[in-house]
């Protein structure tokens, strides 16, 4: 991999991670049966305030069952890059150095925003914090659905 | 001069609010603060400044003048309210609310001998500054270019770099009086044009604020965090005042009286919990526009008595549609309003709180908690720690961020570290009351949702400790509640995060770290006065050479409005109050550090290596791994886990890259189950 610049690293960290929440929370809103699509195949820890789900498929099939509509917006977020080389597992064993580009960055991503549940606009706007860590997605599918950062980790927590 | 309102038609008594206060027609450095006819285009008119006559005119004052400038303080006070925003940017900064100038205020000179001038002396007291500053040979030439004068106070706006010059004419003699120079604030201001309002120009700035704040005090019942403004006409004081001489008066005495209330406090917070309830029966309101005001200064209170007051309907209320969010008893008997078939569901559609209307209750308690239960239950944190590494970090970090943060940067920061800050202006808050401005924060806040260009995202990013520290450096200082007997206030989660950078570059796989999540609030000083914000902060650390074997790699971290505790206050099981040490993380099951009855290994979570609901089958994987190079080397969990993430998972690797770590002397004590 040649040595990315760090307005390159940036770009890349910054432009993946917008992309990210501005698909993200469209899709737990409007596009419920894309959501495990967003999620890393053997994600570490996903915490929705404080109640652990297993996986993206866990995810997609409460929001899709029992959460009612929901309404967000990310009012203000950021992001980091972690680790810039982040050492994919493929089919074929770790992703060698050789084979990797200025995307195989791992990202921290943290959003402030508010959200309201169910219809209705006199319910209450409730402040939320979350917290992701994204890792590059190691399939090279080239379907149009491909997501090129997946969730590695997520902690949801109401704030207000 | 320029003139940027016309008197209104009908002239000097026609006493309408103007739409423009002080601070914002000072933007062109023009307004209309008096009798307009007079001090018009004399003097200095090509200096491009427009010095001009003031409410307090001493000679000449004739009845229909003073009772002009009457008004015209009045609505300066009204229409500073109005426009809180930029009103409350003088209050904290003392100085205009837009652009890059210094207000400076001077007073003392009405007894000047000059004050027999036309204009009172402003002229000459302008051209004295001027010549005063422009003594010293070098330099840029000093000059006034904004003034204007309200009441007894010549305010004069002036680029920062004079500031400092200017107020060393504090106590000057100017034309046979001292001078008193200061910074401006627009609270002392709207005292100065209070003087006005007691119809008593020899009456002391000093004098009408003790008035009010007597009156006030009065009617303050602090144990009951009562404010009772009934029957404000029947009040002597405020007769003795003169403030019912005319409707005009009345009605705006009203918004200046909320002003000093206001300034008695020295925080929003202080501010806020001394009344809980306010009282405005029997005042013969036909609708709020008079006490408007109100709603901002007694923005957070639970009881508002509205009685025996002309309401006729929804209409005359509806100034304060939106406001009174917290809301739980209002009285509104004795108003044709009550009477109306709309009336009890447009007060619970207006105030989703309130509990008791014309005391009868209308809403339980359980229906008003109702409203905000999510469809996620709200569990006590994850706290998924190991030998205690991720709580001494948070302890110490919170501790010494509000003491010594160059101390924090020089233990957990390095070269790669990075720190980022992102303010939501817009988050959802628990309180009304307005809250300072982000000005100390804005121009350093990274939220990617504005900030799109690709320098401004890097500029903002700050890696390594001296740039962390100098960016801290230049945020305020701050006080976080103290976690042990405030655990409440803080919610703090944490968890594994596998594929970090190794910092001494051996491992391509990455090492294992923690990441973790914290919400809480803090308290900050903004000119004086105590603001308290939240922040959530999310950390990832990482084997380093900081105490306890850690590093930080990334902090981010976001700062916002008050937004309380409550929301993680767990549904079923509210955590205990002041329940030291860290409750909070010791009320998860899951992250109980003691040695657990269910588990044979000292330090590892109850159910830790066996099949949960939720855990994948690679988790109990991974998670037996752990445990056995726990067993063999007496590592601790958290570094079993790191060394097996670090090496892919790969056990025979994971023991070959322990041993040489050991043989270096690498592993902290605090790596291993019994040691530290």
């Amino acid at each position: 991999m040649a040595t990315a610049t760090d307005d390159t690293l940036t770009k890349v960290s910054t432009e993946g991670a917008t992309e990210f929440v501005q698909s993200f929370y469209v899709a737990l809103q409007s596009n419920r049966p894309s959501i495990e699509l967003y999620y890393a195949a053997q994600p570490t820890t996903i915490l929705f305030n404080g109640n652990q789900v297993a996986d993206g498929a866990a995810v997609q099939e409460i929001f899709t069952n029992q959460m009612p509509t929901a309404k967000y917006e990310a009012q203000s977020f950021d992001c980091q890059i972690i680790n810039r080389a982040y050492p994919s597992i493929t089919p074929n064993g770790p992703k060698p150095p050789s084979e990797m580009t200025v995307k195989d960055m791992s990202i921290l991503v943290m959003v402030s925003g508010h959200v309201r549940y169910g219809d209705g606009s006199d319910l209450p706007q409730r402040g939320f914090s979350e917290t992701f860590v994204l890792i590059p997605n190691p399939t090279s599918d080239k379907g149009k659905r491909r997501k090129e950062w997946l969730i590695q980790s997520q902690n949801f927590r109401l704030v207000v | 001069m320029k003139t940027m309102k016309s008197r209104r038609p009908g002239g000097a008594s026609g006493g309408g609010i103007r739409k423009r206060g002080p601070t914002r027609t000072d933007r062109d450095g023009d307004m209309d603060m008096d009798n307009s006819a007079r001090g018009g285009k004399r003097g200095r008119g090509d200096s491009g400044r427009s010095s001009r006559a003031g409410g307090g005119r001493s000679a000449g004052g004739s009845r229909p003048q003073t009772r002009d400038r009457t008004l015209n303080a009045i609505q300066q006070a009204i229409s500073e309210n109005n426009n809180k925003d930029s009103a409350q940017a003088n209050v904290r900064h003392g100085k205009g609310g837009k652009g890059n100038s210094t207000q400076i205020s001077i007073t003392g000179w009405r007894k000047s001998n000059a004050s027999t001038k036309r204009d009172g002396g402003v002229e000459n007291l302008i051209s004295f500054c001027e010549r005063k500053l422009n003594s010293a040979p070098k330099g840029s030439r000093f000059k006034v270019t904004k003034s204007r004068v309200e009441g007894d106070i010549l305010v004069v706006s002036v680029h920062p770099e004079w500031t400092e010059r200017l107020l060393q004419l504090n106590g000057k003699l100017f034309a046979g009086v001292n001078i008193t120079v200061e910074l401006y604030d627009s609270s002392t201001a709207v005292l100065g044009q209070q003087l006005a309002t007691s119809g008593s120009t020899s009456a002391s700035t000093a004098d009408t604020k003790l008035k009010i704040t007597s009156i006030l005090g009065k009617r303050f019942n602090p144990a009951a965090k009562l404010l009772d403004l009934s029957k404000l006409v029947d009040d002597t004081d405020l007769q003795a005042m003169g403030i019912f001489n005319s409707t005009t008066t009345q009605s705006k005495f009203f918004p200046a009286m909320m002003k000093v209330w206001e300034m008695q406090f020295t925080s929003s917070s202080e501010r806020r919990e001394a009344v809980e309830s306010v009282s405005l029966a029997q005042n013969q309101l036909a609708n709020v526009s008079v006490v408007t005001t109100m709603a901002q200064t007694f923005a957070d209170i639970k009881n508002l008595d509205l009685s025996n007051n002309n309401f006729k309907d929804s209409q005359s209320m509806v100034a304060w549609r939106w406001k009174f969010r917290n809301l739980e008893f209002l009285d509104l008997t004795g108003n044709d309003f009550s009477s109306k078939p709309d009336f009890k569901a447009t007060m619970l559609k207006w105030y989703p709180k309130l509990q008791t209307l014309n005391n009868v209750q209308v809403r339980t308690a359980e229906e008003v908690a109702a409203q905000k239960k999510t469809p996620i239950p709200i569990q006590a944190p994850h706290f998924q720690d190991d030998s205690q590494i991720a709580e001494n970090f948070i302890r110490t970090f919170f501790a010494s961020y509000d003491n010594n943060r160059n101390e924090l940067i020089n233990q957990f920061y390095d070269e790669n570290s990075k720190f980022s800050l992102n303010v939501n202006v817009q988050a959802p808050k628990v309180q009304q009351t307005e809250t300072a401005g982000w000005d100390s924060y804005i121009k350093r806040s990274r939220n990617l949702s504005k900030i799109t260009h690709l320098s401004a995202r890097m500029n903002r990013i700050y890696t390594g400790p001296q740039k962390i520290g100098e960016m801290w450096n230049s945020l305020p200082q701050t006080r976080h509640p103290d976690m042990a007997t405030h655990p409440e206030q803080f919610l703090v989660e944490c968890h594994q995060v596998p594929g970090l950078p190794d910092p001494t570059g051996q491992s391509p796989t990455g090492v294992g770290g923690l990441i973790i999540t914290v919400h809480g609030k803090f308290d900050e000083s903004v000119d004086g006065k105590v603001e308290t914000r939240s922040f959530d902060r999310s950390f990832i650390i990482g084997p380093g050479n900081g105490p306890g074997g850690i590093r930080v790699l990334n902090d981010i971290l976001c700062a916002r409005a008050y937004g309380g505790h409550e929301a993680w206050s767990p549904e079923s099981q509210p955590i205990p109050q002041a329940m030291a040490p860290m409750p909070a993380i010791a009320a998860n099951p899951a992250a109980s550090l003691a040695p657990a009855a269910a588990t044979a290994l000292p330090g590892f979570p109850e159910g830790y290596g066996a099949p949960a609901p939720g855990k994948t089958d690679t988790q109990v994987q991974q998670e037996q791994l752990v445990i056995q190079i726990s067993t063999k080397s007496g590592m601790t969990l958290q570094y079993s886990e790191m060394a097996l993430s670090g090496n892919g998972w790969n056990l025979d690797a994971a023991w070959k890259n322990f041993e040489e770590l050991k043989a270096q002397g690498a592993l902290p004590p605090t790596a291993f189950l019994n040691g530290a």
